[in-house]
């Protein structure tokens, strides 16, 4: 016997597996959703499809975006002597927030953490070898998260640019040690930004 | 230090209970099963923000007092130090699926880390035999929580250290399926080293001033029959003829024989660490092997020898009940002479395991202005004296009140 139905089951499902929602918290929204109007619900869902139909990874620098090369890559007025390396596309927005920064972006998608499988084969960093031995920079900043996944992905990927001769520089301590980046505030972000320093 | 005050919500079998503490001693009595052992973990909850005993954290909620969606438990506690007087408050939130923890320092959210330390707590439990009987991981676990309430940044480092264990141990697996990357252990040794190295001296450091402390009391609980050593067992080659620590035989009298003081004679971290890296690099195959890593604090050992036989596996229940106490003694004199401040301790139902002169050794232990909760089914335990001394109060269906 099933006490709901088949498509209110199968939602509370799909919602149950997106991050930081639990059993309990998937059948509220569910049930949220069955008591909305029919116009909201239906925006919502178009809004879902329509997110991957649209965006795309831009294929210079892996941020999202709705074309590619992305705004910021194809941007003449930004600054290519530097280039700024993130774990996520989050971070890339939260740097820009700050708007301190008018270089370019590299993401790696992750940072290197073994207990999830996720080696430096698993992230963008060939890609950035690759792309920084076909347009030199003068100076590559490591902002990787500070925790210690991010800060042994930061000292996997300065060992690799090594044998480039690029100035490799990691963002200044005064971030909380296992925050993310996404979560600073911008006056911390600016001064380890500013406070950056060479590895 | 004296809990002056404290308040329970929905903490196992306990509703809602507010105690003030007003006398240094108090006796609580009551029959098994009332709420005497939860009393003692409640004041220990709040010390050091997890359980002597729970398996998981959301045993400690009373589900079946809670109406309250979501429901929750909470702890409070005033604590007069020496220099200060701090509120401190845990709420276990069981928000739908998992279980938030919020700590409170004075009204300001912390993290765990900033409340260890704030109130010092020496807890005695008869399971504490298990420490002597018990796993070496028990013994870590002890000499972890010891040390954690002394040295705010053994706590920071012990953290870290069990995350980069983790991480080290899964690269150490999947690099037995493709050997070509064992550069990637580059940085998790670094910091495996770094913050274990750390580890192990504070520990060094530790043990060898609960050696010397335990002297005398365990000399005169067992009326000058026995002498104990404690022995740090390092997974490290740190002993022996060529290693860093040599055990001296320390006199009865304390003081260490050659003239030299006991830090002096002890590795420090960066001793620690040079040896930490020789082994790491001469045991990586094997590790990579095994999938593990075979060397560091958490393959270590506390060890009780008396007349150099093993307390651990050779002691009768009877030496290694006496080791338990001697050693809690120890600990508190260590707290006393290195923080400054007075611990709280708690006994939970102890003396009636004890015999006449253990129980009198320690009453008399405890300092005339140390607060101390104590918990009994039976009064008859303590002397007139000390009763007389103290608070009693009486225990029933998780409901305290002064007994008549
Ligand atoms: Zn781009």
């Amino acid at each position: 016997m099933r006490s709901v139905p088949r498509s209110v089951e199968r939602l509370i499902e799909e919602l149950n597996r997106l991050p930081g929602i639990g059993p309990k918290t998937a059948s509220r929204l569910t049930f949220y959703l069955l008591r909305s109007p029919q116009e909201q619900v239906q925006a919502l869902a178009r809004a879902i499809g329509e997110m991957h139909e649209m965006v795309v990874t831009c294929s210079v620098c892996f941020n999202i975006a709705e074309t590619s090369p992305c705004p910021i890559c194809d941007d003449s007025q930004r600054d290519r002597t530097m280039l700024c390396v993130v774990e996520e596309p989050l971070d890339v927005l939260a740097i820009e927030r700050i708007r301190q920064y008018d270089g370019l972006y590299h993401v790696l998608h992750g940072a290197i953490s073994p207990i999830e499988g996720m080696g430096p084969e698993d992230l963008k960093i060939a890609e950035l070898v690759e792309r920084l031995g076909k347009n030199p920079v003068e100076e590559v900043i490591l902002a990787t998260n500070p925790s210690l996944e991010g800060e042994s992905t930061a000292m996997y990927v300065s060992r690799q640019l090594a044998t480039l001769g690029i100035r490799v520089t990691r963002l200044a301590q005064g971030l909380p040690m296992g925050g993310d980046l996404e979560y600073a505030d911008e006056v911390t972000l600016t001064r380890a930004l500013e406070g950056r320093r060479e590895i | 230090m004296h809990l002056a005050h404290l308040s329970i919500t929905n903490f196992r079998n306990y509703v809602r209970c507010e105690l003030d503490f007003s006398s240094p001693i108090t006796i609580v009595q009551g029959a098994n099963a009332q709420g005497k052992t939860n009393l003692l973990e409640a004041v220990y909850y709040l010390a050091a923000a997890e359980s002597p005993r729970a398996r998981s954290d959301r045993e400690l909620i009373n589900w079946l007092a809670n109406e309250e969606q979501p429901p929750f438990a909470r702890l409070e506690g005033r604590i007069e130090g020496s220099d200060a007087v701090r509120e401190v408050s845990i709420a276990l939130v069981n928000a739908s699926d998992r279980l938030q923890k919020e700590i409170r320092v004075n009204g300001v959210k912390r993290r765990t880390l900033d409340l260890v330390g704030q109130m010092k707590v020496v807890l005695f439990m008869p399971e504490d035999i298990d420490l002597i009987a018990g796993s070496p991981k028990a013994r870590r676990g002890y000499l972890d929580s010891a040390i954690s309430q002394m040295e705010r940044p053994y706590a920071r480092s012990l953290h870290e250290y069990n995350r980069v264990l983790l991480q080290r141990n899964s690269l150490l697996r999947q690099l037995r399926d493709r050997p070509s990357g064992t550069h990637q252990l580059d940085f998790w040794d670094q910091r495996l080293i770094e913050e274990g190295s750390q580890l192990i001296a504070s520990r060094l450091n530790t043990v060898a001033q609960l050696d010397e402390l335990v002297q005398e009391i365990h000399t005169r609980l067992t009326g000058g029959e026995e002498r104990l050593r404690l022995i740090y067992r390092c997974s490290l080659p740190l002993e022996g003829p060529e290693g860093l620590i040599q055990y001296r035989q320390l006199p009865l009298g304390g003081a260490s024989g050659d003239g030299t003081s006991l830090a002096e004679a002890l590795p420090s971290s960066a001793d620690v660490s040079t040896v930490f890296r020789q082994q790491l690099a001469e045991r990586q195959r094997e590790e990579i092997d095994r999938g593990m890593t075979l060397v560091g604090p958490h393959r270590d050992d506390l060890r009780f020898l008396v007349g150099g036989v093993d307390m651990c596996t050779y002691g009768s229940r009877g030496q290694q009940r006496t080791i338990a106490v001697s050693l809690k003694l120890a600990e508190m004199d260590l707290i006393r002479s290195r923080t400054g401040e007075e611990p709280i301790l708690l006994l939970d139902d102890v003396m009636s395991e004890l015999d006449e002169d253990r129980r009198r050794y320690l009453m008399a232990a405890m300092h005339r202005d140390q607060q101390a909760i104590i918990t009994t089914t039976d009064l008859h335990c303590f002397t007139a004296s000390f009763l007389e001394q103290a608070t009693v109060w009486g225990v029933q269906d998780g409901r305290i009140g002064r007994l008549a």
